[in-house]
């Protein structure tokens, strides 16, 4: 991943679920509430860089040091949408849920240990892998229209550009092909 | 940042690199030899059959000076043989590439059965190996099957036997395979440890699916990325513990 790689960017944006640990002075307009300071145990979405580094941090040299805040699995990679992309990859438009899918699941993936979550990422990102490339090459002839607009508004930025890549590469022997015939 | 290039060669590149292949020509004029770079071209005289690389060739049928030879691969027969053998015998895996260029004589020494002289030192991998002439097996596809016969139809149609036949059969065969090439990317669902089986795939179905398949991988890879990392790490403790253990055997025995 490159440092300009504006994806990866994008991906640190999102937010996801924290509850505090401590009571924070000054920090109480976070929560709508500027007046009194940030209670301990407040749930907030934060964005993902702020909250991996609070998560990850240390508050003290003590034994009973804990981090500012914990961490919970986004809503994205809820209970119930993997299950559902372990029912079905396909039905699932992932974009609803979020812009950056595969980039959150890799984030959390580093944070949490979730054998079966890789798991299932992995087979939903195969298998719709196989659709995508049906998709890209069909794209061409009839315009992208009919039961495919709604699987294609459905894939995440790693999807998008698994499509245009795929649609580039049929363009282009498609374009090779024309040359040859008018020569 | 990175070079904005694809990697690999995409479609034009293919193209024009698959002129280099030789086919065989039926002349109709004489021509002397021409120097080229690749060697010299052998005399052209009228009844008897010569193989020129495939630009040569086309630019001579333009010029009604020649007529080309299809290859035996490119014939009806021959093509819905290999579809046969790529829907039904193995509907998984790609039709087995020609078989390397060798055939035993009598006393069973093997030497290369076509050896043309212009050619003779070059080496007979799949640019210069001689599969598009008329002395190529039939019943397999090529390295540069696809655009050979594109080109042939294109531009020596009327040298082609039932051309149109041939035209259909391979739109047919193209999209098969195509539809192989996604599929095999559900191999990768074990992790980066499935392989992706791409033998007897040609040199223009590569470049079309070459990006999108590096796309695949590269998501797998970083989708399993951090459980490789914890592997590793337990890999490494296990080896630290074994060898812990040989220490200690050590020092009870030292």
């Amino acid at each position: 991943m490159s440092y300009y790689d504006i994806d990866s960017i994008l991906t640190d944006a999102e937010k996801v679920p924290c509850k505090f640990e401590l009571d924070l002075p000054d920090l109480g307009y976070l929560d709508n509430n500027p007046s009194h300071a940030l209670k301990a145990g407040t749930q907030l979405a934060l964005p993902l860089w702020l909250a991996e580094m609070l998560a990850l941090a240390n508050t003290g040299t003590s034994e009973d040091s804990r981090a500012p805040v914990t961490l919970n699995l986004p809503e994205a990679l809820s209970e119930r949408v993997i299950g559902a992309l372990k029912a079905d990859p396909r039905s699932v438009p992932l974009r609803d849920r979020s812009a950056h899918f595969y980039g959150l699941g890799t984030h959390m993936l580093d944070l949490f240990e979730e054998r079966e979550l890789s798991a299932i990422l992995r087979r939903t990102f195969v298998t719709r892998a196989a659709d995508i490339a049906l998709h890209a090459r069909k794209a061409g002839d009839d315009g992208v229209g009919g039961s495919s607009e709604d699987f294609l508004r459905g894939l995440d930025e790693w999807e998008r550009s698994l499509f245009r890549k795929a649609h580039e590469g049929t363009k282009s022997t498609k374009e090779w092909m024309d040359k040859v015939k008018k020569r | 940042m990175a070079l904005p290039l694809p990697s690999g060669l995409v479609p034009n590149e293919v193209g024009f690199l698959c002129e280099m292949e030789s086919v065989t020509v039926v002349p109709r004029q004489r021509l002397d030899t021409i120097d080229l770079l690749s060697g010299q071209t052998p005399t052209l005289r009228p009844p008897y059959r010569a193989n020129l690389p495939l630009w040569l060739a086309l630019l001579l049928k333009k010029q009604r000076r020649a007529n080309i030879v299809p290859p035996p691969w490119l014939h009806p027969d021959s093509l819905r043989g290999v579809i046969h053998h790529e829907v039904k015998v193995d509907p998984l895996a790609f039709s087995p590439p020609p078989p390397p260029p060798a055939r035993a004589d009598a006393r069973g020494n093997a030497h290369h059965p076509t050896r043309p002289s212009a050619y003779d030192d070059v080496a007979l991998s799949p640019p210069f190996l001689s599969s598009c002439t008329s002395d190529a097996p039939a019943g397999a596809l090529p390295y540069h099957w696809f655009e050979v016969a594109e080109i042939l139809l294109a531009h020596a149609a009327d040298d082609i036997p039932s051309a149109s036949e041939v035209r259909s059969l391979l739109r047919d065969l193209h999209e098969i395979r195509a539809a192989k090439m996604r599929k095999s990317t559900a191999d990768l669902e074990q992790g980066v440890g499935g392989v992706l089986h791409l033998r007897g795939v040609g040199a223009m179905e590569l470049a079309e699916s070459r990006a999108f398949i590096l796309g695949v991988v590269e998501g797998v890879r970083r989708l399993g990325a951090s459980a490789e990392a914890t592997r590793r790490e337990e890999e490494e403790e296990g080896r630290a513990r074994d060898e812990d253990e040989d220490d200690e055997d050590d020092d009870m025995f030292g």
